[in-house]
């Protein structure tokens, strides 16, 4: 074996091949305090070995004083010990020493029947390799060039500057249009055929790196990226091109966080919610609206991840900012089909956050102030390249305006919210990392001095991470998640009280990934969430109140799942991922179960029985499995055909009867009552590259089907409510739509075009004809919009200016209007027509910014950057609700518009 | 439990920038609808059974009475009471012959035709007198573009049931006011009346006395001349069962908790009156059976910034010198001040009489 370096540009070294032996040579002089430069000559004048190297790598480089007797290796080993410096010693006696990345050898080799594919010349001559860069790597044994069969290359991509694991990035090589993206590990695993190729490793903010290598037989490949320096040096970088061919899942994606970062705002801060809402088939009820819907899914079934724990509210300040401080976040996957199966428990969506980890090398910062808010976030080791942490807060100063206002109504009200992020990392050693996280949000409100709001969101994750070898990984997480809200009120001592809501689930799970082979990459584990719900507790607060305690029994369960997952790889053409998942459901006493008669509505007459469970008595019991199948056909080098089933199960619901979700909605278990939700998705895409590559269009057709989805009987309050049961009517749901994107996600210009036609219809299921909405017929969802159209623009102009646009139209959402009136006393009311039988007038956006940063030297104590926004820069009054309301005996139609002008807004930010 | 968050994120949305428009929807009008209502008290009064059908939308009120009802209602004890038919789908009952009583169940049946509708057996339950009625005055702004501060008048309420028996009450009113025209015209006092036309209810099932303690019944705004003179509002308070409890409140979560980000699905509350001949129909409206208690407050005090009503640049139309003839006197123009020499004259008729809002008649329960 052999490696050759060809180095352009910066040197020119001699680089020749020898043949000799093994390296073992224990070193007996005294290095210590060497420079490398005398140490490599001892050695070579020593022992027969040769040192190949760049002299500007290492000059710096002193040898310690190590203990005991050393050889060549265990000193190399010392020395390059977290320096991102490697060495290979090959079976000739040449010690290489490569920066950055690792060569390693396999001893495997495949035998399967494909030949070598001859590579363009790699002697330095070809323009292949001018592009390509500086490194040409041999892997496997050249003696194997042409044995039959496909090989697998391997290996793990980190972060130069942080040593995190960079998961997300894209490996690929143009020749065989293959491609993969790394694991959550930083993971990569290729199977391709033996030859000649470039290897290209990409990642959104990473500069990309380009290997040459020589592949003969089955070996690794690990490999450092850098940051780069400033985030607009990306305009050079390529994304992931082309992997959505090579991708199983339909319905996957993965939001590029710098882009997402030039998004125009609407107060100033960049929003990870907002953001989704420019993906094809995700929509919301209305701007300010808490709480997404993904292809046709109400917004209690998408599970949001941070730190592999749920977040049950995911917003603050009524939903016009996301509860996720987006400066932690390291990355955003949405899975809107092709859903995982180590993901369960939510039907229509997973949107997985994954939060950074913490620079390891040095400390760094960045702070920044808009409008609402202001954030802060610090970062750097605790122990170099060992531990590190992250600390993240963000908190508003709107009741510092509230004091301004001379209204004394609103002068006595108070709006405010803070979050707090904070991870510490350790890297144990090479094979073991551990990390603990921890999240915060606080959101409080209040109008008047009369009731105050007060909700918040607490997340605790120990993560434990072990690798047993190279191609079988294993993650241990331990999380509790829990949202609460209390609701009170003081006006009147007597009538004071404190009204609460609580979930709060404990979640472990053990998630193992194996590589075996060469075709098959599997996943397995299993997961078991404890739930435990306070319906509601309404309490006396202070002395003199006379509201008597009230405290809904509190609801117990627990949902263990197993799951298993294999990425098959069939033929070079097509490959199959199979899933299943075990769901299972246990709710445990204490707990009394009302019995209705079946053959009537329930209420309070038609109760026939109550039951009464003791103490961890398990109640009631839904399980089934979960089938998650995909299959991706490769039509050719550019184009892909992939189908998609996927089946999920949910046994948590938001119980809300508005037409956005509120905070104050409150979360219920699976009982006696309420069965567990379940749907079904049929999806198939067409993916295809024009363009030389650099566009991704795309069309995605999709059918869902829900069963057990819950409606309300009309007006009832839910909070507080001991026989919800009574109020609930059971609907099922139909969605369907076609998705189409086209997409030039690099460049100096970026942009996309996506367009959505989509329905959802509800149909009531009861037997009882007061329970049946609209008389039975399927009626159109809150969120049913069918056109949607979205264009984004982003102009990177040079390193310091850029520009992006972002226009959205839709439909308008169904709204149910008044038809006739009628008077009690001197009240009018009103009857309504069937549900959601009208619509809105349609809804238009174009949104603009502006993001200027200062000078880029590197030296300079913080790098500024502002950030200029436009939102509603039409200012149209997008109508986000109607209402009617009695004016001096006459129904009038009001429609209420959230941003109904155009909101200007700034913010700054700095890095230091 | 209402818990109301409308006005709130309402209040924090014009800080942003929200807007309100208002239309007239479209929609294919449904005016076929039986509607109900009626309310039997506990009082010597005639209790009116009110039989029509609904009216359409964004007009005002046009009663389309349903008449040849035959209306009984039916007590506990299985005896039935035939209401007469008055006028306008109006059935009444004499209050000699018929008054309801605490601890009664009276059951409504209407025959229109040849179909029966039916209401649910409502008990009557006690209502408690109402322990006291008051105001306070609230600033609604600090300094108004004269300095000076303006106030408005919240009026409170609080009652007791000692025996615990009347746990979910309800609430309307009747305001009286007393208004003068600046203007030494004819008819320049005059007396207005004005039924509320909001919902006020009250649970106090969740607590562990029936009492309610200062509810905030009306809030009498600066921007009318109610406070300007003197003001009296008669409160009747009800004593409702659970269903209407809940009857009211969904209503009031469907039409007056609205204009927020989390309005509630609107849909038609269903009424405690159904068809018996065919089940499926809808009716609406509610048959009402409470005892009733009553209580009234005068209110004569000064409030800072209360704006005058008629406004001189508003009144003033036109300068008549001598004795000249004013053309379209009565019809088009009015005289509100008469001098020797001069008169002024408006062509706002509310400016120079008070009857086209009020009454000259005095109330018999205004004293001076």
């Amino acid at each position: 074996m052999k490696v050759k370096y060809l180095i352009f540009g910066l040197l020119a070294m001699a680089i020749s091949a020898m043949a000799g032996a093994q390296e073992r040579y224990p070193v007996k002089w005294d290095y210590k305090g060497q420079s490398f430069t005398e140490f490599v000559s001892k050695c070579e004048v020593s022992f027969p070995v040769r040192f190949f190297y760049n002299e500007e790598w290492i000059r710096d480089y002193k040898l310690g004083d190590y203990e005991g007797e050393l050889t060549v290796t265990d000193i190399l080993d010392s020395l390059f010990l977290g320096k991102s410096m490697y060495y290979y010693a090959d079976d000739h006696q040449n010690i290489v020493i490569t920066k950055g990345f690792a060569i390693k050898k396999s001893e495997k080799a495949a035998a399967e029947q494909e030949k070598y594919i001859p590579g363009n010349d790699y002697t330095g001559t070809s323009e292949e390799n001018k592009i390509a860069g500086n490194v040409v790597v041999d892997i496997g044994n050249p003696s194997d060039k042409n044995k039959p069969g496909n090989v697998v290359i391997s290996g793990y991509i980190t972060n130069t500057d942080t040593h995190e694991a960079i998961a997300g990035a894209t490996v690929f090589i143009p020749r065989l249009s293959a491609g993969t993206i790394s694991n959550e590990y930083g993971f990569y695993n290729l199977t391709v055929p033996r030859g000649s190729y470039s290897l290209r490793y990409s990642f959104i903010g990473m500069k990309e790196r380009v290997v040459d290598i020589n592949l003969y037989g089955a070996g690794e490949l690990n490999i450092e990226m850098k940051s780069t320096l400033v985030p607009l040096k990306e305009t050079v970088i390529s994304a992931d091109k082309n992997v959505t061919l090579q991708r199983f899942e339909v319905g996957v994606e993965r939001i590029n966080i710098t882009s997402f970062r030039l998004m125009p705002t609407a107060m100033g801060e960049s929003d990870i919610i907002k953001s989704i809402l420019l993906i094809p088939g995700v929509q919301s009820v209305g701007e300010g609206s808490a709480g997404f819907n993904v292809r046709g899914g109400s917004a209690d079934q998408n599970l949001i991840l941070l730190y592999s724990a749920p977040v049950y509210n995911s917003s603050h300040f009524f939903g016009f900012f996301s509860a996720v401080n987006s400066d932690i976040i390291k990355d955003v996957t949405l899975y809107k089909g092709g859903i995982p199966s180590r993901y369960g428990g939510r039907l229509s969506s997973v949107l997985d956050i994954i939060p950074r980890e913490g620079n390891k090398r040095e400390f760094i910062g960045n702070a920044g102030i808009s409008p609402i808010t202001t954030h802060v976030v610090v970062e750097g080791p605790i122990k170099k390249d060992t531990i590190s942490y992250i600390l993240a807060g963000r908190t508003t100063y709107s009741n510092w305006i509230f004091g301004l206002i001379e209204n004394p109504a609103l002068r006595n009200s108070m709006a405010s919210f803070y979050d707090i992020n904070a991870r510490v990392a350790y890297d144990i050693d090479k094979k073991n990392k551990a990390d603990l996280s921890a999240y915060h949000s606080h959101d409080a409100f209040r109008f008047n001095s009369d009731t105050t709001y007060k909700y918040e969101n607490n997340i605790v994750t120990l993560r434990w991470r072990h690798f047993f070898s190279s191609r079988f990984f294993s993650g241990i997480s331990l999380n509790n998640s829990s949202y609460k809200y209390d609701i009170s009120s003081e006006r009147v001592p007597q009538e004071s009280f404190i009204l609460s809501h609580k979930i709060n689930s404990t979640n472990l799970k053990a998630d193992l990934n194996w590589y075996p082979g060469s075709r098959n990459e599997i996943n397995f584990g299993a997961d078991l969430s404890r739930y435990e719900v306070l319906p509601g507790s309404f309490v006396p607060k202070g002395d003199s109140s006379i509201v008597q305690s009230d405290v809904i029994a509190r609801q117990r369960a627990l949902e263990p799942a197993l799951y298993i997952e294999d990425k098959f790889i069939v033929t070079d053409y097509l490959s199959v991922n199979a899933g299943l998942r075990l769901s299972s459901y246990f709710a445990f006493g204490p707990q009394s179960i009302l019995i209705y008669d079946p053959s009537y509505t329930k209420s309070v007459s038609s109760v026939i029985d109550t039951l009464n469970f003791g103490k961890l008595d398990n109640y009631k019991t839904y399980a089934g499995p979960e089938f998650r199948l995909s299959a991706n056909l490769r039509l050719n080098d550019n184009s892909s055909f992939k189908v998609n089933y996927n089946r999920t199960r949910q046994y948590l619901h938001l119980l809300s009867n508005t037409i956005s979700i509120s905070p104050s909605d409150t979360w219920k278990l699976s009982d006696y009552n309420l069965k567990p939700q379940v749907g079904d998705q049929f999806a198939a895409g067409y993916y295809r590259m024009l363009n030389k590559n650099k566009i991704e269009a795309s069309a995605e057709i999709y059918f869902k089907e829900i069963k057990n989805l819950v409606d309300f009987k009309g007006g009832t309050d839910l909070i507080m409510n001991t026989n919800i049961e009574r109020d609930l009517v059971n609907v099922e749901g139909k969605a369907y739509g076609v998705e189409f994107l086209l997409k030039k996600p690099e460049g100096r210009l970026r942009w996309s075009v996506g367009y959505t036609y989509s329905r959802t219809l509800i149909k009531s299921t009861s037997s009882f004809s007061e329970e049946r909405i609209n008389g039975g017929k399927w009626f159109p969802a809150n969120y049913d919009k069918p056109h949607d159209l979205i264009l984004t623009l982003n102009y990177l102009y040079s390193r310091r200016i850029s520009f992006s646009a972002n226009y959205t139209y839709s439909s308008g959402r169904p709204v149910t209007y008044p038809v006739a009136s009628y008077k009690i006393g001197d009240i009018v009311l009103t009857h309504y027509s069937e549900r959601n039988e009208y619509r809105l007038p349609y809804y238009s956006r174009l949104d603009l910014s502006l993001k200027l940063s200062g000078n880029l030297k590197s030296k300079k104590i913080a790098h500024p950057h502002w950030i200029f926004s436009l939102y509603n820069a039409l200012g149209r009054e997008n109508v986000y609700s109607v209402y009617f309301k009695n004016e001096k005996n006459v129904i009038k139609g009001y429609m209420l518009s959230v941003f109904g002008r155009p909101i200007p807004s700034v913010s700054f930010n700095f890095d230091f | 439990m209402a818990i109301y968050s409308g006005p709130v994120v309402l209040s924090l949305l014009l800080l942003v920038s929200a807007c309100v428009t208002n239309f007239i929807p479209e929609t294919n009008e449904d005016n076929n609808i039986l509607v109900v209502e009626g309310l039997i008290t506990d009082q010597y009064r005639t209790n009116v059974i009110k039989i029509s059908t609904s009216f359409p939308l964004g007009k005002p009120m046009g009663a389309k009475p349903l008449k040849g009802c035959q209306v009984t209602i039916t007590d506990e004890n299985n005896i039935s009471y035939n209401l007469k038919e008055s006028f306008f789908g109006r059935y009444i009952t004499d209050s000699t012959e018929f008054r309801g009583h605490v601890g009664g169940t009276y059951t409504l049946r209407i025959v229109a035709g040849n179909l029966t509708y039916v209401s649910s057996p409502m008990e009557m339950l006690p209502v408690p007198p109402v322990d006291s009625l008051f105001y306070e005055k609230e600033v609604i702004v600090e300094s108004n573009e004269w300095g000076r501060p303006e106030e408005g008048c919240q009026i409170y309420l609080s009652t007791y049931d000692q025996l615990n028996n009347c746990l979910y009450y309800r609430w309307d009113f009747t305001e009286t006011w007393e208004f003068q025209i600046p203007y030494p015209v004819p008819n320049s006092r005059c007396w207005i009346t004005e039924h509320s036309d909001n919902i006020y209810i009250k649970n106090t099932s969740v607590y562990s006395q029936a009492k309610v303690t200062d509810f905030p019944l009306h809030f009498v705004s600066n921007a009318t001349d109610r406070l300007n003179v003197k003001y009296s509002i008669l409160v009747n308070q009800y004593s409702l069962s659970e269903d209407e409890y809940n009857f009211w409140e969904k209503v009031q979560n469907v039409l007056e908790n609205v204009g927020g980000l989390y309005d509630v699905t609107p849909v038609t509350i269903s009424s405690n009156i159904h068809c018996l001949t065919n089940p499926e129909e809808i009716v609406l409206g509610y048959f009402s059976v409470s005892a009733v208690s009553q209580k009234r407050l005068f209110i004569k005090d000064s409030f800072s910034g209360l704006p005058v009503l008629y406004r001189y640049n508003r009144c003033f139309g036109d300068t008549i010198w001598g004795n000249a003839d004013i053309p379209g006197l009565n019809v088009y123009a009015w005289v509100i001040e008469d001098y020797i020499t001069y008169k002024i004259i408006t062509w706002e008729k509310d400016c120079a009489d008070c009857t086209t809002r009020g009454t000259l008649v005095r109330p018999s329960f205004w004293d001076q």
